[in-house]
């Protein structure tokens, strides 16, 4: 496969230029909107005024001490649904394109070799984190300015989770993943790699930790029972995986079918498009009016020229044939494909650990065990994990020093 | 299609438009000045020449902008002519040689009378229109010479002399509004014998410096020079000085210049009374093609104020701009806020609070403004800060016991 476009930014970055043009469409709102819509606390309207009086270093402080992630989630938030949904420039014309001017401002400080979070003055008390995602990866951020010491207990060979093994390249560079997580070691983070983390290891980091933070991702891909025999079925999940693994470089055959209508289908398809697969052809649940994937992401996929299907439910499965009902209309469909994809949600492998509680589908620690990231309560997003790290830190510093 | 005639009578030379090249680094050349009567300019005042030949530094130019806007005012170091005087005379003689319908001012600049003199001879046998006496280039590398000689009446009275003395065309000074007051300039120059005043030139300026190293813009081998500045930034300081001597020599005829790059800019200097109107920055930064703009929208703009002759728009402001003293204090005028256009971004009563009285609320659940008449003292700063013009001038109300017999629908606003 030809990897090139794949490992390329979907969309050309801001030059100086353009993003002070950017920063001149805002319209420097009393009571900003913007400044009120981020999960994670971003204040979009005081970096952009700075942007805007040529203060790129200042808007590099606003976004980085709030968030540890801020080059990431520059690149990846669905910002049209959070901190672009209430700008008051639609009342001209179209939103701020916010994620870009924050991606402006975090290479410009990457670029600067700006370091502008600090180590806090040791505390001597230590936070065990299980799971090195965003989630993880604020939480340790937010604590080690705090001055507790933080060790963080990964599964994979390196950190990042979704960050690195399921958001594709284009849309977040590997080297983005890594200078991030370099700021964060900076701190004092210490990684353990490898560690698959039961009851029993937990039980051992609750004696050698004053506290642990359980920041689990949902990184497993579901199945749908009625794919379980059919050939040639992967999940999105572990598709994009192997994918950003090989660099894009990988054989796909060129006829493939995905189900489903989120974030990560959306993914799947471009990347799917992106590698030069010919023929793929997606089918949603979901009605166009329902969709769920951002519809910046769905107007990528499109433009790319991806056949979505609105509105079906697959039936039955001979094959490597999938056949399909529409929800509403009287309307059936049948799809071939050499491979198909299944995008249709995830869940977190909790296996045997007993230590959090479920009520309502919502998880809870107990004691000194606390929680972030999937199993948090919220949506499931690289910002909602940001800030459900942000509040795991704050109450375990709150846990630990009674304030 | 409007068809209006834009010709205009000035100093009893008719030019078939008003717009002219200023004598500058766009018209330094018979190939530029060619272009520019090609592409539709009514005259070109030829880059100053004289005796001096200038030996110009590089780079030779800074900018000023405010956000995306790149060029707001513009500085230049540029004297006068770099090539040889024959050259110079030898393209003027070609240019009208070749366009003999369109207008060729020389733009001269002496030392001493003996050299304005000779020039405005030579300026004339070689066929030029008119005259233009640069007395107020900014960045001259001699004393005797440039703004120098501008900031002082008696000196440009007698070069006015002797220019008459040298020529019987009609001529020009151009004034440098580096001074307090031009009137005294302009007056000494039209008693030395000049027909008209061309104004304004640039202003002394430092648009710039260099953050790392210390040094003005642009930058020569280190160091800097305080120099001309330009642009739509001056256009105000023009006006402002064009009205003066307005206000002062009844009729005087003035050729404006100061920031004119499109035809809004060039009825405001026409209504304040310049009967010609000269560009160099808007040419430098958008090309000659600009005079296409300027004089189909000023055609547009007769048709809309029916006027058929240019020269009936001249100096029709003049009378409008009064002494502050004279203004009417007696009544304020409240903001008009049209909340089906406001998009609720609340800049209005930023701008109000911080920068006004305080009068403009803000309703947190609706994000709408609303001005508070107890506390409006009718500034209508909202108004200017209002991205949408969402804010217009609204209700009149008089200071109490002010109104006398007046009426509120008499009021002009």
């Amino acid at each position: 496969m030809d990897n090139c476009k794949y490992v390329r930014p979907f969309e050309e970055a801001f030059s100086l230029k353009t993003v002070n043009e950017e920063a001149d469409r805002c319209l420097l709102c009393l009571d900003a909107p913007c400044s009120k819509d981020c999960p994670a606390g971003t204040d979009p309207a005081k970096f952009i005024r700075s942007v805007r009086f040529l203060n790129y270093e200042g808007a590099a402080e606003t976004i980085r001490s709030n968030n540890p992630l801020g080059a990431i989630c520059a690149r990846v938030c669905p910002t049209e649904r959070y901190c672009q949904k209430g700008c008051s420039r639609s009342g001209i014309d179209h939103p701020i394109d916010i994620g870009k001017i924050q991606q402006f401002v975090t290479d410009y400080e990457a670029a600067k070799g700006m370091v502008i979070l600090e180590k806090g003055k040791p505390n001597g008390k230590k936070v065990a984190i299980v799971g090195a995602g965003p989630a993880g990866l604020t939480a340790a951020a937010v604590l080690l300015q705090k001055g507790f010491a933080v060790e963080l207990y990964e599964s994979h060979k390196e950190a990042g989770g979704y960050l690195r093994y399921g958001i594709p390249e284009y849309r977040l560079p590997n080297a983005i993943v890594d200078s991030e997580i370099k700021r964060i070691e900076d701190l004092g983070a210490i990684f353990h790699f490898g560690v698959t983390v039961d009851q029993k290891k937990i039980d051992e980091l609750k004696l050698h930790f004053d506290a642990v933070c359980l920041a689990l991702g949902a990184s497993k891909g579901k199945m749908l029972p009625l794919f379980a025999g059919a050939k040639n079925v992967i999940t999105a999940v572990d598709f994009l995986a192997k994918t950003k693994m090989a660099k894009g470089d990988i054989q796909i055959p060129d006829n493939v079918l995905v189900i489903g209508g989120g974030d990560v289908a959306m993914d799947t398809v471009t990347t799917l498009k992106l590698l030069g697969v010919k023929e793929v052809t997606d089918v949603v649940y979901e009605t166009f009016a329902e969709f769920k994937a951002s519809k910046k992401e769905l107007q990528g996929a499109q433009k790319l020229g991806v056949s979505i299907l609105d509105g079906y439910v697959p039936t039955k499965v001979e094959g490597n044939t999938v056949y399909f009902k529409h929800r509403t209309k009287e309307s059936e469909l049948s799809v071939k494909a050499d491979l198909i994809i299944l995008a249709v949600g995830q869940c977190t492998e909790l296996g045997n650990i007993s230590e959090i509680t479920l009520t309502k589908g919502e998880a809870k620690g107990q004691g000194k065990v606390f929680v972030a990231g999937d199993i948090a309560p919220g949506e499931k997003t690289v910002v909602y994990a940001v800030r459900s790290g942000k509040l795991a830190a704050n109450d375990i510093a709150m846990y630990l020093e009674g304030k | 299609m409007t068809k209006k005639d834009l010709s205009i009578t000035f100093l009893g030379v008719k030019f078939p438009n008003p717009f002219c090249l200023s004598a500058s680094p766009v018209g330094n050349c018979y190939d530029m000045c060619a272009k520019a009567y090609d592409v539709g300019w009514g005259g070109v005042v030829f880059k100053t020449i004289g005796f001096f030949i200038a030996d110009e530094v590089s780079p030779r130019f800074d900018k000023i902008g405010k956000e995306s806007t790149p060029f707001i005012g513009f500085k230049n170091m540029e004297q006068i002519a770099e090539h040889p005087l024959e050259d110079n005379l030898r393209d003027i003689k070609r240019l009208k040689k070749n366009y003999p319908h369109q207008v060729l001012i020389a733009s001269i600049m002496g030392a001493n009378e003996k050299e304005w003199e000779d020039l405005a001879r030579l300026a004339s046998e070689a066929g030029a229109d008119m005259l233009e006496l640069n007395f107020s280039c900014p960045q001259m590398t001699s004393h005797a010479m440039g703004s120098d000689v501008g900031s002082n009446p008696e000196l440009c009275k007698k070069y006015c002399a002797a220019v008459r003395r040298g020529s019987k065309l009609p001529f020009m000074a151009k004034m440098t509004p580096n001074i307090t007051d031009m009137v005294p300039v302009a007056k000494a120059c039209l008693e030395g014998g000049a027909d008209g005043i061309a104004a304004i030139n640039t202003v002394k300026s430092i648009c710039s410096l260099d953050l790392e190293k210390h040094i003005g813009m642009p930058i020569v081998d280190g160091k800097s020079s305080i120099s001309g500045y330009s642009g739509k930034a001056v256009k105000p300081i023009a006006l402002r000085f064009i009205q003066q001597m307005r206000q002062a020599i009844p009729n005087v005829e003035i050729s404006g210049i100061g920031g004119i790059e499109n035809w809004v800019d060039a009825a405001e200097f026409i209504l304040l009374g310049a009967k010609t109107l000269q560009v160099t920055t808007g040419i430098m930064e958008y090309g000659y093609r600009i005079v296409e703009d300027m004089k189909n929208g000023l055609q547009h703009y007769m048709e809309d104020q029916h006027v058929d002759h240019l020269e009936d728009l001249v100096g029709l402001a003049n009378k409008n701009i009064i002494p502050a003293e004279e203004l009417d204090r007696d009544y304020k005028v409240y903001p008009n806020i049209d909340l089906n256009k406001c998009i609720g971004c609340g800049r209005c009563v930023i701008s109000c609070y911080d920068g006004a009285h305080q009068a403009m609320e803000w309703d947190k659940d609706t994000r709408k403004p609303k001005c508070n008449h107890d506390k409006c003292v009718g500034c209508l700063l909202c108004g200017h800060v209002c991205p949408v013009g969402a804010i217009s001038k609204g209700e009149i109300e008089f200071k109490k016991g002010r109104q006398g017999k007046r009426k509120k629908e008499d009021i002009i606003l």
